[in-house]
């Protein structure tokens, strides 16, 4: 694990590390400005291979989307620096749960190679559903604006944002937050069948089992297990508080 | 025989009778509520015909014909606006390339004016313009077949064929026969067919207009539009004692054009355009007390009232190119409703609806000034819906109608548009947004008249649902909520209040409290939509 670190002003925290989600939107919401999120270092990459060097056969790095983070581009940097040791970055075109379920399914690989053919092949089948509470944190950050989103402060429009092929997408907008959850899981369904799928919240655990509870029954019917996850500070940032959404591998 | 100038001088005197009989037609809507009114639709689509071939040198028929056509089509509004465009397309085609027309060539003319449009319309009903229109064509050719017809018998006998035809219309429709009234659009084309023939009759004469209208001096004496054009159209009533009608009439005349004076002694109306109201005014003011004023800007009534929306709506930010290339014009009323329009990032919004409908030209203007190659266009309004439908023959750009009849409808299919999707996709998950939400119009109604068997007196709150009158009473709360009932609140969540300019304060709190009391199971929101007419539009999805 290489976290990505938030900055608040001139105080820097790794991202679960340093920081617990609760804790971290706490500090958000008092912020008299937002945080900025920054990629790990090249050198903090090469300092995190060398130590595997030492204990494994190779590596497989799998990160944030290129288009949505540097990450993927300071691990290729830090790859560089580190001579007779296979290092294999992969750019998962998405972010939270969706690249925690790549490591699982490159853990499970019995190669190197056969871990990144896995991965590889499963990276256009990974999506992310989110419904924002408001559009201010991801426009600050410069992740979407206002004309894309078409979206104004009026009628408790909400946000419902995809990340498909590395790129945010807005799927729809949804008139209060009680319809626009609705509207999120008839979206999921829609991109049935699914191998991992994980319900993400930040600071919103009671709307997040009552989602958990909806669609576990028939996901459970066909051995896929519904993960919960709290949105840490990196993603909290761009999404802010009370975001809800889905992390999934489309079958 | 009828050339171009016999064509022109026949307009002129549609246009002037038309314009003298707007408020008789306009008085007769289905609805007694207030709506885009048909005398005024058809007078200015029409005016947009004269418009343009009142300075053309043309002499043939044919070319102005065509040129007549055109400005109807560009100056269309409403749905009769739109029909009456296609009645001068028809007319037009029958005519192409000829010079002059005789008896015979007017009355087949006249039948494929009618021929196009009911083309034009989907599902054509009987008992309305349509059925004038033919019947008008059927009667000139059954009048061009004697030996002796002239051009002025087939014009009469179509004029009288319509005035036929007109009378029969409560007896096809029911919502006529309820309402007591003939079809509005159908006695519009009748009062144009009868001012062409007092111009191709005798054009200083009078001309009786048959039983059941009362006839009138034909006032206007000047069949040309003045130079600096329409000026306003000015009109009220004088109240007094022993004025002499004629007297009053043979002044206001001296002072405009399309003088309209008629009354008793004691109450004289007055109709006229001016380009002086002040001093019409002022010489009505010596004869009696003046009621009713009304002074409307003719030159600037049919001139587009287009704002451009901020294209990032409240955001900020530099202006970034939709995905798809496609722009979104939606035909609002309500500062409010504007607002929220804007906000949900509509490109152009063209003022109008209920009262004032635009006109295709209105509409075509503002689809090329959007900066993408693709336009999905949302009327908003049933009345408006045909005059968007001829949009996309006339614009540089691609357009897709989105048939929304209300302004929810338009909301929720405004929130539906995904600029990542091609603007097709876009116009059907637009369409089907539409089609989920219920809107409720609330209104009081402008006159006495019957609904679902029951009576509704003028003054009395009505609910207009999904474009059908239904619930009447008092009280706005209590309307809503009866009409909500209707619906069945069980398979709704939201419930939206769009308040209008003429809702007060403790009338939207008692409707907001009404509502939660009665229905706890939905959410209700209330927003400004300052539209006139209507305190509130609700909308139920």
């Amino acid at each position: 694990m290489v976290p990505l670190k938030v900055l608040f002003g001139q105080e820097s925290f790794r991202d679960g590390v340093d920081l617990s989600s609760d804790q971290f939107f706490d500090r958000l919401r008092q912020a008299d400005r937002l945080p900025t999120t920054s990629a790990p270092s090249p050198g903090e990459f090469a300092a995190a291979y060398e130590r595997l060097a030492k204990e494994c056969e190779g590596v497989i790095s799998i990160h944030i989307g290129s288009r949505l983070s540097a990450t993927v581009e300071a691990a290729r940097v830090g790859a560089q620096s580190v001579e007779g040791f296979p290092v294999r970055v992969v750019d998962s075109g998405s972010v939270t749960m969706a690249v925690a379920f790549l490591c699982q399914v490159a853990a499970q690989s019995p190669s190197l190679e056969e871990a990144v053919r896995r991965v590889e092949e499963r990276v256009p089948k990974q999506r992310i559903i989110a419904l924002l509470d408001t559009l201010r944190y991801i426009e600050m950050g410069g992740r979407v604006n206002r004309a894309q989103a078409m979206i104004g402060n009026m009628l408790d429009l909400k946000p419902v944002l995809g990340v498909a092929d590395g790129q945010i997408k807005p799927l729809d907008r949804v008139r209060t937050r009680g319809r626009a959850i609705l509207r999120i899981v008839e979206l999921l369904r829609d991109d049935y069948p699914l191998e991992h799928v994980a319900v993400m919240h930040a600071q919103a655990p009671d709307e997040a089992q009552r989602i958990v509870d909806e669609i576990s029954p028939e996901l459970e019917k066909v051995g896929v297990e519904v993960a919960t996850g709290q949105i840490g500070a990196v993603l909290g940032t761009h999404v802010g508080p009370k975001a809800l959404g889905f992390a999934y591998l489309k079958r | 025989m009828v050339d171009g100038q016999v064509l022109k001088l026949a307009l002129l005197g549609s246009l002037n009778w038309l314009a003298a009989h707007q408020e008789e037609v306009n008085r007769l809507n289905v609805f007694p509520v207030p709506d885009g009114d048909t005398g005024t639709n058809m007078l200015l689509t029409l005016q947009s015909a004269v418009e343009d071939i009142k300075d053309s040198p043309a002499t043939d028929v044919g070319r102005i014909a065509r040129i007549a056509a055109h400005g109807s089509l560009m100056g269309a509004r409403g749905n009769s606006g739109v029909i009456l465009s296609q009645i001068f397309r028809g007319f037009a085609k029958a005519v192409e390339g000829k010079t002059e027309l005789g008896p015979a060539e007017v009355a087949a003319a006249f039948e494929e004016a009618a021929n196009a449009a009911y083309r034009a319309v989907l599902k054509p009903t009987e008992g309305t313009i349509l059925t004038v229109a033919r019947e008008a064509g059927r009667s000139a050719t059954a009048a061009a077949g004697d030996p002796r017809a002239t051009v002025t018998s087939v014009i009469k006998a179509a004029a009288e064929g319509a005035r036929k035809a007109v009378e029969r219309t409560p007896s096809q429709l029911q919502i006529l026969r309820d309402a007591g009234v003939v079809d509005a659009g159908g006695f519009g084309l009748q009062v144009m067919l009868e001012g062409m023939l007092t111009s191709v009759e005798a054009p200083a004469a009078a001309v009786s207009r048959g039983e059941g209208v009362a006839a009138r001096p034909a006032a206007q004496t000047a069949m040309d539009l003045p130079e600096e054009g329409w000026g306003y159209c000015t009109e009220f009533l004088i109240t007094g004692e022993d004025m002499d009608v004629d007297h009053i009439r043979e002044q206001i005349a001296a002072l405009g054009d399309s003088v309209l004076v008629v009354g008793e002694p004691e109450l004289v109306k007055v109709h006229v355009h001016t380009n002086d109201p002040p001093r019409v005014i002022g010489l009505a003011g010596s004869f009696g007390r003046l009621e009713k004023l009304n002074v409307g800007d003719m030159s600037t009534q049919h001139r587009r009232i287009l704002e451009e929306a901020q294209p990032n709506g409240s955001g900020g930010g530099e202006h970034q190119g939709r995905a798809n290339n496609t722009g979104l014009v939606a035909v609002v009323s309500g500062s409010g409703l504007v607002e929220i329009f804007k906000g949900l990032g509509v490109d152009a919004i063209v003022q109008g609806g209920q009262t004032m409908n635009p006109s295709t030209g209105d509409l075509v203007s503002a689809v090329d000034g959007v900066p993408y190659d693709e336009v999905l266009l949302l009327p908003n309004n049933k009345n408006v819906v045909l005059a968007a439908r001829e949009v996309d023959k006339l614009a540089t750009k691609k357009v897709h109608l989105v048939e929304t009849h209300t302004m929810p409808q338009g909301i929720a299919a405004v929130i539906a548009f995904n600029a990542e999707k091609p603007a097709l996709a876009n116009a059907e998950a637009m369409t089907r947004a539409a089609r989920q939400v219920q809107t409720i119009e609330v209104t009081r109604a402008v006159r006495d008249t019957r609904s679902n068997g029951r009576r509704v007196k003028k003054g009395d709150v009505i609910a207009v649902v999904n474009d059908r009158l239904d619930t009447a009473g008092s009280d706005y709360a209590d309307v809503v909520a009866d009409a909500l009932q209707k619906l069945g609140p069980d398979k709704f969540e939201l419930v939206t209040v769009y308040r209008g300019a003429d809702a007060g304060d403790a009338e939207v709190d008692a409707l907001s409290a009404s509502l939660h009391e009665r229905f706890p199971g939905l959410e209700v929101e209330v927003q400004a939509g300052g539209q006139d007419h209507y305190p509130f539009i609700v909308s139920v999805e």
